[in-house]
Parts: C-alpha cells; structure tokens; sequence
C-alpha cells in the first residue's frame, strides 16, 4: 500500500458542539483537514480536542453540527461502518491476540480472503518494521512496540481519515521521538488525512503540517507551527504555545506600553485597551537580550535560576516590581554567570501581545 | 554500606524468613489437625471390617448398589452444568453492559445479586417457586433457576473483577472502530479477554448447584446430596464412605474441571 495506491479523504466539522449537561466540551468546532495532511489538535486537559477525534471516529455523538468526509455526511455512520483507523493512548491491543491477528483483526471484520489478509499483514508488519514480533502478543512486547502494532492495525484497514488520540503519551520521552518520527514517516508515505490530537505541544508542533489550538471547547487558531510561534492570535494561543512571560506594563497611547524601561508596540488585537491601562506583555524568552549596563533602556535585575538545556541556557532575572523573567541565552554566552550576579536585559523585539491583567 | 549495617539487614532479613516460614508450619499443621486428618481418620475406618479386623471395600460396593446412587449423581451433574450455562449466558451480557453503559444501574443490579445472600432460604425456595410457571414447578428442573439466583452473588463479583481488570471500554472502542459488530467484538474480542472469570464464574455456579442441598430438599426433588442424606441413614458405614466418596469425589471433579479450564486458557494463547 503506497501513496498512489490510495485516495486521500477531506475531512470537514462544521459547528460541531458536545454538550454534557450544562457543560459544552466541544463549542461550534470548525475544522477541514486536507487530504494528505496532518492537523494536531492541541490543549490542556478538558478543551474538547479528545472530544472532537471521538465525534470523529463515531464514538461521540455531536449535539449539534455536521461532520463530512469527502463532503457526504457522516454524522448519522456508525463507527464500524466509517472506515476510520484509530490509534488510542492505552495501545488497546486485543490481549488475547497475537501481532499478526491483531492486525489482521479490521481485515477480517471486512471478510477479506485469507490471502489478501496475509499480504496486508504483511505489508503493514514490514511499515512497522515488526515483522520478527509477528507471532508475540502484546503483553510481549513494549510500549513503544505495541503502539507501533497500534498504528499498524489502524493503518491496514486503509482507513479514509487516520485518528491519533494522544499516541505517545504513555510512552518515555525516547521512544516518544522515536514512535513519532515513525509517524509522521508512515503518514507522508502513504499520504493519509490524518487527525493527531495532543496536549504537548512539542509534539504537535514537530509532526503536524497544521496545528490548532484548543481552549474551552473552542479553537482559538489554527495554522503553521511556525506561524502559531511567531504570530499568535490570542494571549492564551501566545501562553500556551512555548514559553513566554507575562511582564506588567502600562499603556501610554497610539498602540504602545512602557514595560520596564522601555516603551513598546503592541499588536492590534481583539482586545482594546484605553491609556493608563494596566495590562501584562507577553514576551517570549529569546525576545530578550543581555545587553551592556550603560544602555539606556536595559533594566537591571540579578541572576536567580540557571537552567542549563544544552546549547541554551535558561536564565531566570529577579527584577523589582515583576515576577521572575525568563532569558534563554546560548549557553557559551553564559559560561561565567552565576546566580547572584547583576545584569542588564532588553526586549529586542518590536512589537508584542497584551492582555488585560 | 558497613558491615555493621549489613549484619542489621541481614538480621531483619532471617527473622522475617523464620516469623515467614513459622507462620507456614503453623498453618500446614492447623490444616492438617483440623481438615486433612478427619478425612485420614474417616477413610481408614470406612474400609474396616465390622468389628475393626481388617480392611474392605465391602461399605463402598454398598453404596454402589444403592438405589438411586448413579441416577442422582446424574441429575446432580446436570442440573449443575444447565446452570453453570444458564448462569454465563444471563451473567455475561448483563455485566458487560453494566460496564460499559449502564453505570447507573450497576448499584441496583449489585443490590439485587446479593439478596440470594440475605434472604431465608425458604422463603426464597417457596416463594420463588410459586412464582415460576405450573410447568416449572412440576420439573426438576425448576431447580435450575434456583441453582442460577444463589450463584449469582458469586458470578456478579467474578465477572465485574475480571472486566475490571482490562481496558473494556478502549478494547471495544477499537474493535468497532475497525468494523467490528458487537457480536464480533464481544465474541472476540470481550469473551476471550475475560475467559478466566468466565470460567471462575461457571466454576461457582457448578460446585454450589452440585453440592445445594435445602432448597432441593425443602421442594422435594432428589438430587445427590439429598439422597447421601436418606441413604447414609442406613448404614453407619456406608455413610462414612458416603462422605468420603462424595468429598474425594468433589475434589476429583472440581480439580479436572480447573485445569481443563487452565488448559483451555493456555491453548487460546499457543493458537494464537
């Protein structure tokens, strides 16, 4: 089974909401995913994006709203019967099944003849690179095993739309990069419309071609990893999506802030703020900089974590008035900085995002 | 570590080992005082010769050539394998639906299986019998359901600890979202996953119909134990191999039935 073997499927959710009780897990989700492309749907716990991927693959029913795929509506398909290959957190391999049969199992609830199951076994054990663990069962096996015997199941039914529900997150943080880079490989060979769901957002960011963010039931934006970095739409997008902090500022008009001693742009966004506005900036840490005492606009702190993360170090500064502020410098640029030591920093960037404290 | 806090570890190490292996002899010697010298003592006095000179079989072909004695047995077995499958068929499908979509009437189903527990038992032989079409009341097999509701206690704990024990829910959600029906899923997929309670739960229900003695007598059908209880009546020596027979006898069939059952289990695996 290569690429051009199959036909990738759009998968569209128009306004799709879950209400349980009061409570809406999932709010008005519009979402297309392209055929071939792989979205991640990323949040902290409880913003529907588990929600949504079950809806998906039809263990969820929708309150409102309508699911398509390939523009033929599937809200009413029951999940046997939508050809969707699903990959859970918990593995779920069948124990009393063997590798082989556990791949084999979507094929035989098919009533595909034994000779076909045996070449997509196959196939799928080959993709997996499990073809010596075909007769062990998945107590057998580890988890980083047993996941790929996941994906493998999943992927041998050719399902129209791949679903991943937090794939690697029972899985240590080696095997974890391992398992997916496998992943993304399989899914840009075989070309599959795949929806990957996750609260890590270095995962989504490193395997996804497009990345929405979830809060509240709701998608707060959905683009580029590289794009939701530099350009977020909203402070939570901003905070959720690397680090950033959230330095106290004051607007003084014409769209800027005085925060610390310098003044700022601020982005234009939803929010308006009047003048004399308290409001927090939030400024990621490679937007600022070690710079010399004697400038102008640095501001003056003193050293209180050092973090070293191989080539970056993160330097935590005790500023008065603000909570801890977080740099992260090259780590040969900070060899000799200890904690205690005085130092200047500056903001080195533009323009910035506020929210309303 | 110094060898001072070795000789500690290795001090705490060989007094757990001996309180270990005291509490072992202890209790072998308890069991074998109170449960396996009984039966020493009963065996050997039911092969004696009226008088105590010398060993016979003579009480134990006795017994053989009581009436009643194979057609009871018979009935016995029956019964207990009817609802043994009786009991798997209303328990299985009852429990992983509790499981998996009726949370909520899992207290209630709870509270109904251990009344078979709390109520008299004669109320329940009478009153249930009076409830039970005209049809099942003449027929020993009326027992059958009986047998059924006092296993119930014991199957409804089996099975809800061995679906406890696996992902039923994610194990289901996958099967279906490989296009698997129900039937296939719970076929293959639940069944299979949960054998070792089904077999625990049949193995229940088996040894408690078999052995059920008040509820047959209180309907007056014969089923094994009720005859053993007319036919020891008659001689003192037969009764002693009776009960002999009748404990060797449980214990011969419940430990074939056990590792059949094991053996079952561990062939799933190697075929697979």
């Amino acid at each position: 089974m290569s690429k051009k073997d199959r036909v990738s499927s759009t998968l569209e959710l128009r306004g799709v909401s879950r209400h349980f009780g009061p409570v809406k897990a999932l709010d008005g989700l519009d979402l297309v995913v392209a055929p071939g492309e792989l979205v991640a749907l990323l949040g902290p716990s409880g913003c529907g994006k588990t929600t949504a991927l079950r809806i998906v693959a039809g263990l969820e029913v929708a309150t409102s709203g309508e699911l398509l795929v390939n523009a033929t509506r599937y809200n009413e398909v029951a999940a046997n019967a939508r050809d969707m290959g699903m990959v859970f957190q918990s593995y779920s391999l069948f124990p009393n099944l063997n590798v082989y049969e556990n791949i084999e199992y979507g094929l035989r609830a098919r009533k595909f003849d034994s000779i076909q199951r045996a070449k997509r076994v196959a196939q799928m054990l080959e993709l997996v690179a499990l073809e010596s663990k075909a007769k062990s069962f998945p107590h057998q096996l580890s988890g980083g095993q047993q996941q790929r015997v996941a994906l493998a199941r999943a992927l041998a039914i050719e399902p129209r739309v791949l679903l991943l529900d937090e794939p690697l997150s029972a899985l240590d943080a080696q095997v974890r990069g391992q398992i997916r880079e496998e992943i993304r490989r399989i899914q840009l060979e075989l070309g599959i419309t795949t929806l990957f769901v996750t609260h890590d957002q270095e995962e989504a960011m490193t395997i996804a071609d497009r990345v929405g963010v979830m809060n509240h039931g709701k998608l707060e934006q959905i683009d580029k990893p590289i794009t939701l970095y530099n350009s977020p739409a909203t402070p939570f997008v901003a905070l959720f999506v690397g680090l950033a902090n959230r330095i106290p500022a004051e607007i003084t008009g014409q769209g800027e802030a005085k925060v610390l001693n310098q003044k700022i742009k601020i982005f234009d966004s939803a929010e308006k703020f009047s003048d004399g506005a308290k409001v927090n900036l939030i400024i990621r840490p490679e937007a600022l900089e070690l710079v010399s005492e004697s400038d102008n606009e640095a501001t003056r702190g003193i050293v209180a974590l050092k973090s070293f993360l191989g080539p970056m170090t993160k330097v935590g500064i005790a500023v008065e008035g603000a909570p801890l502020i977080h740099l992260n410098i090259a780590s040969r640029d900070v060899r000799k900085l200890e904690i205690g030591d005085k130092i200047a920093f500056k903001i080195s960037i533009d323009q910035v995002m506020a929210e309303h404290v | 570590m110094g060898t001072k806090a070795l000789y500690k570890v290795a001090t705490i190490m060989s007094v757990s080992l001996l309180q270990k292996w005291s509490i072992i002899i202890f209790a072998s010697l308890l069991g074998l005082i109170l449960f396996i010298l009984p039966v020493i003592a009963s065996s050997i006095y039911s092969f004696q010769k009226p008088g105590g000179k010398g060993y016979t079989f003579v009480s134990y072909t006795w017994l053989l050539h009581q009436d009643g004695f194979f057609a009871s047995m018979g009935t016995s077995l029956k019964l207990a394998v009817l609802a043994g499958i009786l009991n798997i068929f209303l328990m299985v499908p009852t429990m992983v639906y509790l499981n998996l979509k009726g949370q909520k009437f899992k207290p209630l189903v709870d509270f109904i299986c251990i009344l078979p527990l709390v109520i008299p038992v004669v109320s329940l032989a009478i009153g249930a019998q009076n409830a039970m079409p005209s049809f099942l009341q003449n027929s020993q097999y009326e027992l059958v359901f009986f047998f059924v509701v006092i296993g119930l206690p014991f199957t409804y704990r089996t099975l809800d600890n061995s679906l406890h024990a696996i992902a039923l829910k994610t194990l289901v959600e996958a099967s279906r979202s490989l296009g698997a029906s129900w039937i296939r899923t719970i076929i293959r997929v639940i069944l299979p996953a949960i054998r070792g309670g089904i077999t625990g739960a049949l193995f229940l229900t088996f040894a408690l119909s078999i052995g059920e003695y008040t509820i047959t007598s209180l309907l007056h059908w014969e089923t094994f134990p009720t005859w053993t209880v007319v036919a020891s009546q008659q001689n003192i020596l037969g009764a002693i191999a009776l009960s002999v027979f009748s404990f060797v006898g449980a214990i011969a069939l419940l430990s074939t039935i056990a590792v059949f059952a094991k053996k079952g289990v561990q062939q799933v695996e190697v075929d697979r």
